[in-house]
């Protein structure tokens, strides 16, 4: 206690330091016009990233089977985004929970998607259809839904089993109208009406791509792409990008979790890192307050080395100089 | 230098092109783009060069 109170009065009056003018708009100025040149400059001479946009129409045309068989799963409801959860649907036992919270299911269910219904039955419904694929839509329609799903599990193992995924390839039957929906959907993709179907949202600038991509990260071709760019969720990195560009390597922390155990095989995965980084965020809010932690800045010296000019001078018994290095 | 085949809009192309493979580090569970390292070392740098440069108008 004694040697506290020695070394707090060993700490000088920050009012009794010498004081000089600052321009602190100056310095902001400063500062906004070389970043504004900087990124003018970085820009004319590295440009952006370029890639041709992957959509429901060039999936469709490169890899038709690929296709096929997700849209098989998301007429039968097993595919990633069918059984994912909450933002998108009540999927027992899916969400992810930090301890007893349920995190995710707390958020609720926004974007509430039914694959059938959204990625298959209604753009197929809302488009001119040719009577055969009328006459499909009506016997699915009519039939209860365990036969539906018998269809979908029964067309979606014929096409596991078919040479290369091929639906001309296909042997078998007890598809019910799967092959003839899921046929005409292939058709109006690879038209590139689908795209347009997954996007409308009645407004006249359509941005909301979250049923296309969701469509199509049920697939394995986007997947394929993005490993083939070291973009699977293995790179350290929040949002890294194609090619030769930098993404934002800074958030490398948030990143670096999903790489070691047990992060990396649980699937809790996402709320056990967001709970450990909202964790270490307050630690460092809090850093202050932390014994041992705040001394850090004690035993390290760095502010020794920024105001080494002050420390020259003040560290000599005279001739003390307090300007800053 | 033939124009024929040029990819559209290549008089605006910039001087380096990033775009094409990537080039990744590899060490253990590291996996990192040379960009993002390149991009980390010049944050280093800059730090650096933050605790080194003689404070502006330090010396009166």
């Amino acid at each position: 206690m004694t040697r506290r109170r020695r070394e707090r009065a060993a700490v000088p009056d920050p009012a009794a330091f010498p004081t000089r003018s600052y321009d602190l708009v100056k310095e902001f100025t400063i500062a906004l016009v070389v970043v504004a040149l900087l990124t003018a400059a970085l820009a004319a001479v590295f440009s952006s990233p370029d890639d041709r946009p992957v959509t429901l129409a060039s999936w469709s045309r490169a890899d038709g089977a690929d296709f096929t068989a997700t849209a098989a799963a998301e007429l039968g409801g097993t595919s990633g985004t069918a059984e994912y959860g909450p933002p998108y649907n009540h999927t027992p036992g899916a969400a992810q929970k930090l301890g007893p919270l349920g995190l995710q299911s707390a958020a609720g269910v926004r974007i509430p998607i039914d694959t059938a219904e959204d990625f298959v039955l209604r753009p197929l419904a809302d488009a001119p259809q040719p009577p055969v694929v009328r006459v499909a839509l009506a016997a699915w329609a009519a039939a209860p839904a365990a036969r539906q799903q018998a269809w979908t599990k029964a067309y979606s193992d014929a096409l596991a089993k078919a040479p290369g995924g091929d639906p001309a390839k296909v042997t078998g039957g007890g598809f019910g109208p799967v092959p003839v929906l899921v046929a005409r959907l292939l058709d109006m993709a690879r038209s590139g009406a689908l795209d347009g179907q997954l996007q409308a949202e009645g407004k006249f600038y359509e941005t909301d791509y979250t049923r296309p991509l969701l469509f199509l990260s049920d697939g394995s071709y986007l997947e394929t792409l993005a490993r083939a760019q070291h973009l699977g969720g293995d790179q350290w990195g929040m949002m890294n990008e194609t090619g030769d560009y930098p993404g934002q390597a800074w958030l490398w922390l948030y990143t670096f979790w999903y790489q070691i155990e047990p992060f990396k095989s649980s699937g809790n995965a996402d709320a056990l890192i967001w709970g450990l980084m909202a964790l270490l965020s307050l630690g460092l809010m809090l850093l202050p307050f932390i014994p041992g932690l705040r001394s850090i800045p004690r035993w390290t010296r760095v502010h020794r080395l920024i105001w080494r000019s002050y420390h020259r001078t003040a560290d000599q018994p005279e001739g003390r100089d307090n300007s800053p290095g | 230098m033939a124009v024929t085949g040029m990819p559209r809009g290549h008089a605006l192309a910039a001087p380096v092109d990033l775009n094409g493979t990537g080039h990744y580090v590899h060490w253990g569970v590291i996996q990192l783009s040379v960009a993002n390292l390149v991009v980390i070392g010049v944050m280093v740098v800059v730090f650096v060069l933050a605790l080194l440069l003689p404070f502006p108008g330090g010396r009166r």
